[in-house]
């Protein structure tokens, strides 16, 4: 079991998806607990790739391809998560690119570098309307909300998400993050965000810092 | 700066406007530059572009453009391709509202804009970055009005201060009562600001007939890298067209993010991306006047943003430009972008580099001076500072002159071994034509102590204060000014 955990694993390391989708499929039929399946094989393989970018080993596209073999091999466990009531990884993060903005490159590249801290990403996707990141909220209670704009006019949008989730009085339920490129420590200062960063690997720091805890460093 | 007096085609326009004589060398093999070609027709027939508008795919399809299902993907045969190529002019005029200002871009002369919508401004005075507004534009056009290697203008700084609608106008505004040279409208991507744009350029043109005889706005689109294009740029490209104003499109693509890894692919797919723009606007406007822009980068593979001025920048401007005048058309091609965050070291050689790529290369338009961090912040310290690397290049474009007069074989004689050429009259008589620096420091050591240790940021502050003191551009003509608020508040009314 622990041979098979650690070849999930390994797969990941290698970007290998096919590989790393087969394995866990067998031990989710074998009748391992998904838990174990989520947290020992995938997620402590994206913490090491985290540890790997630290130490200046691994470059941005590996971590992304590395995030969507996460993601591939997390729809394969969940069902059977679900129905053992099992629980989730550490703190949540609900993610969208705000309305009237098709650029999710940034984006994308926030969630996977999260996942190499142990978060665990929900991606809104690109053109997300106010309320649909509210309803979001509401359902998920994440600890984090992060917003991304790559326009000088869809930028404004994010202030618009931060009114709405303070209409639906769950301003002070959620942390609020925003970047992308016109974004700057100001603006988020002016629209009453709690976090921004420049980058992805800048935002995992801030995102640490407002979920309180450390990045682990193993 | 010293302008070179021999008058050639760079300095027809009277010396408002100075250009490179270009040397369009070939980058790439000519076996390489057609399987770029094949290879771009392939993606276009096989793959094609998404384009987000089912009116604009209607338009395109009927004709001759093909279409899946849900008419989003709009894919385009060889043959059309080749034929909606052909319809485009050879040459456009980029006007200016004063004449001597006008460009032809006809593949002999390279000009320099300003450009291009940063977000930020580095604070003259503070050297603070802070969000842009329309005095800062206004600020940056005046100077850019005063600099003789400025060609055309971009808008530098994004006017944030005006609402969203009517920024492009507003910016639009603050430029023709701030210069007399080109604009080019690079925020109007909605077909209501395009119809507000042409309504102040006819303004400022003096009639319909005037803009399009000589266009003192022209306009781009850029592509979604990969292959996309949303609907209401290409409608507002068309609305530009229609009314004579010239409407390129310019491709921005990321290598490792928004295009493919290798060279030659990024090239392929920003190829697409152009040729997609201009077919697709020559099917809805043929005859349309427009240019290819080319404006390529790669993915910093740590911080996952546009690197910005290194070397596959500077192949990719050259690139580009052949490849422009592969299919016939003029180019504009981004240069001076350097990732530096000050007018440092590397800004210097990152756009003194670029400046050479884009001469070597063939690029009709060089966009441009005065950005810094990857064209997020703007610099009117950066503007000066580049407008002195063209010049300096510009000044070895002009090569060598062989005219007996040149050679002077009979002043060397005259003055003979051990003698000097001081006060010689051939001396007095060409000593103009030596380029002099205005920020490049030449004193000498204790000179440049004693001042404080001047560096050229510091030297092109204070020439950047003077002109903001001393310049004071043409101004529009009684009434020009009035009209175009008035096109404002009518859109703004219009938006609310």
């Amino acid at each position: 079991m622990d041979e098979k955990l650690e070849a999930l694993r390994e797969a990941l390391y290698a970007l290998d998806g096919q590989t790393a989708t087969a394995i866990s499929t067998e031990l989710i039929e074998a009748g391992v607990e998904p838990q174990r399946v989520l947290q020992e094989g995938l997620a402590e393989a994206m913490l090491e790739i985290g540890r790997r970018w630290n130490a200046g080993e691994v470059f941005l596209p590996e971590v992304v391809a590395a995030a969507e073999i996460f993601k591939q091999c997390q729809a394969i466990v969940e069902p059977a998560l679900l129905a053992s009531g099992g629980q989730t990884l550490g703190h949540r993060v609900v993610m969208a690119t705000v309305k009237g903005d098709l650029h999710d490159l940034g984006k994308n590249m926030v969630g996977a570098m999260m996942k190499t801290a142990g978060f665990e990403v929900h991606d809104l996707g690109k053109d997300v309307p106010a309320d649909r990141i509210v309803e979001a909220v509401r359902e998920l209670e994440p600890t984090i909300v992060g917003l991304s704009a790559l326009l000088t006019t869809t930028v404004p949008e994010q202030r618009g998400v931060i009114q709405a989730l303070e209409e639906a009085g769950l301003r002070r339920a959620v942390k609020v993050m925003v970047g992308g490129a016109p974004v700057t420590e100001d603006w988020a200062k002016q629209i009453g965000a709690d976090g921004y960063a420049p980058n992805a690997p800048e935002a995992v720091r801030v995102a640490l810092e407002l979920a309180g805890s450390e990045r682990p460093t193993g | 700066m010293t302008v070179r007096h021999a008058a050639g085609p760079a300095t027809a326009s009277g010396g408002r406007v100075v250009g490179l004589p270009l040397r369009n060398l070939d980058v790439l093999p000519e076996g390489t530059v057609e399987r770029i070609h094949a290879a771009t027709l392939r993606v276009l027939e096989r793959t094609g572009v998404e384009v987000r508008s089912e009116a604009v795919v209607r338009r395109l399809v009927a004709a001759g453009a093909r279409t899946d299902e849900h008419a989003r993907r709009v894919t385009f045969p060889p043959a059309l391709v080749e034929e909606a190529l052909s319809r485009a002019p050879r040459t456009i005029r980029l006007a200016g509202r004063d004449p001597a200002c006008d460009l032809v871009l006809d593949g002999s002369t390279g000009y320099l804009a300003v450009d291009g919508n940063a977000a930020e401004i580095l604070d003259l005075e503070t050297g603070e970055r802070r969000p842009s507004t329309k005095a800062d534009l206004a600020e940056i056009t005046r100077v850019a009005d005063a600099l003789p290697e400025i060609g055309f203008c971009w808008q530098p700084v994004a006017a944030r201060d005006q609402p969203l609608p009517v920024q492009p106008l507003h910016e639009l505004h603050a430029q023709f009562t701030n210069t007399t040279k080109h604009v080019q409208l690079t925020t109007a991507a909605l077909p209501q600001q395009a119809r507000g744009a042409v309504e102040i350029a006819t303004i400022v043109a003096g009639g319909e007939t005037e803009l399009r005889a000589r266009p003192v706005l022209s306009s781009f689109q850029t592509s979604l890298s990969p292959l996309t294009y949303d609907g209401p740029p290409l409608e507002a490209a068309a609305i530009y067209a229609e009314a004579g104003v010239p409407a390129g499109f310019v491709a921005m693509p990321i290598s490792c993010a928004t295009a493919p890894a290798t060279r030659a692919a990024a090239l392929v797919q920003s190829n697409a991306e152009i040729l997609a723009g201009i077919v697709a606007l020559e099917l809805l406007v043929p005859g349309a006047p427009t240019f290819y822009g080319a404006c390529g980068t790669v993915m910093d593979l740590r911080t996952g943003a546009a690197a910005c001025g290194g070397p596959e920048d500077l192949l990719f401007q050259m690139a580009g430009a052949q490849l422009a005048r592969r299919y016939g058309l003029p180019s504009s091609i981004g240069t001076f972008a350097t990732g530096s965050k000050a007018p440092d070291w590397q800004a210097g050689v990152e756009n003194g580099l670029s400046a050479i790529a884009s001469w070597l290369g063939g690029a009709d338009m060089l966009c441009g001076a005065g950005l810094l961090y990857g064209a997020r912040v703007y610099s009117i310290v950066e503007l000066l500072l580049d407008a002195e690397v063209f010049s300096l290049v510009r000044s070895m474009t002009e090569g060598v002159p062989d005219t007996d007069e040149d050679l002077a074989v009979e002043v060397i004689a005259e003055v003979g071994p051990g003698g000097h050429y001081l006060a010689q009259p051939h001396t007095l008589r060409h000593m103009r034509e030596q380029w002099r620096p205005r920020f490049f420091g030449r004193e000498a050591w204790e000179d440049w102590e004693a001042a404080g240790r001047p560096e050229p940021p510091d030297r092109a502050r204070e020439r950047a204060r003077e002109i903001l003191a001393e310049h004071r551009p043409e101004p529009l003509p009684p009434g020009v000014e009035d009209a175009i608020l008035q096109v404002i508040a009518r859109y703004t009314e219009g938006a609310a």
